[in-house]
């Protein structure tokens, strides 16, 4: 009786003396594994996180507006009776010119503000919230903004810059949404 | 704390026998722990593969759910390119008609006159239509024809009707105006809509 309670200690004695061992081997494995896991769910997330959502408003489209709103040819007329695009009107604009009795800083605003506004409907149901036209020359002449709506947190911009006579003219349209 | 020490002496002790007098563990003892252990090696392995089989089928579903909506990105990513480049191709651009070359200029005069037909499928399986902005001929958009133009507000380069989903960029919709002085260039501000069947 004593003789095989002496064995069965001496075996268990004899599992427990290996047994640290072994549990560090296995806890090791395990912790493994959950790295691996944890490393593939990772990329997972990303991936689907990164996919690409479309925004209201794209930077090609605000950098195309401002190219194109130059070409706009204005009721202003030159002196040999041609009609001004807004790119000529904002030079004249900044020489004090007359354009058929008008103030050419007057039509380029009234000019400008139209455009804008059907461009860029901005309100509460619309994509566009905001935006802001600034036109300044580099001799620090009054510039020109146009602003209407919010301002929020998301916006694209683009600036265009352009010079005549020594003159350089910086336009900078900013779409907020 | 006393059974504790007591058990720790012991094992002292049969560890040392087992130095010193080189006690055999019976075999039948080895068989067992060999077995246990590859037992539970085995369910481990069952188990971690039952897990990525899971892990896999929840991706393979996610991913298989979501190719619908990667084949619209597609097409949507498509039409943004053709937008941003289709103003500028010869068969829609300015030119030098208009004094300098002219980025994101459109010659509508020339638009007018492009017979449809042969460019049936040319930019795809896409409808395009150039819209005026400013300023707008009435409060309703009227569709350019020979007939009306200039004053009309859209002109349709495909024959399509628009559906789905669309891109639009900013254009300059320039044309030859004659007046009493001759003939001058006229520009007003439109919009490039690119617009994709959607295949789905």
């Amino acid at each position: 009786m004593v003789n095989q309670k002496k064995k069965a200690q001496e075996q268990k004695c004899g599992i427990f003396a290996t047994m640290p061992k072994k549990a560090q081997e296995e806890m090791v494995g395990f912790a493994v594994i959950i790295v691996i896991v944890a490393v593939i769910l990772l990329v997972f997330l990303r991936l689907t996180i990164n996919n690409s959502q479309k925004e209201p408003v794209e930077s090609y489209e605000v950098e195309s507006f401002i190219q194109s709103f130059l070409y706009y040819t204005t009721e202003c007329k030159d002196v040999s009776g041609n009609s001004l695009s807004v790119q000529k009107l904002i030079f004249s604009c900044y020489s004090r010119e007359i354009c058929e009795g008008a103030d050419a800083c007057q039509v380029l605003n009234s000019t400008l503000k139209g455009i804008v506004d059907e461009a860029w409907k901005t309100g509460e149901n619309s994509p566009t919230k905001g935006y802001e036209l600034k036109i300044d020359s580099e001799d620090g002449l009054s510039p020109i903004t146009l602003k209407e709506g919010n301002i929020t947190k998301n916006y694209k911009g683009s600036m265009q810059e352009f010079s005549k006579s020594g003159n350089t003219i910086n336009i900078t349209f900013t779409a907020y949404y | 704390m006393e059974k504790h020490k007591e058990y720790f002496l012991l094992c002292k002790k049969y560890k040392a026998q087992l130095k010193n007098k080189k006690l055999e563990i019976p075999s039948f003892q080895l068989q067992k722990n060999g077995q246990l252990k590859i037992q539970q090696m085995a369910f481990m392995l069952i188990a971690v593969t039952i897990f990525f089989v899971l892990v896999g089928m929840f991706v393979l579903a996610f991913k298989f759910s979501d190719l619908k909506k990667t084949a619209t990105d597609l097409e949507e990513k498509n039409a943004m390119l053709l937008v941003t480049k289709l103003a500028n191709s010869p068969e829609l651009s300015c030119g030098e008609a208009f004094g300098t070359g002219k980025t994101n200029c459109i010659d509508t005069d020339k638009v007018i006159v492009l017979n449809k037909k042969d460019y049936e499928g040319f930019w795809g399986n896409a409808n395009i239509e150039i819209r005026k902005i400013y300023p707008k001929t009435n409060g309703e958009d009227v569709v350019c024809e020979l007939n009306n133009y200039p004053n009309c507000d859209i002109i349709k380069v495909s024959s399509g009707d628009l559906s789905g989903f669309d891109t639009s960029n900013f254009v300059a919709l320039c044309r030859k105006e004659s007046s009493d002085s001759g003939v001058n260039d006229k520009c007003e501000l439109g919009k490039l809509i690119v617009n994709y069947k959607s295949t789905w």
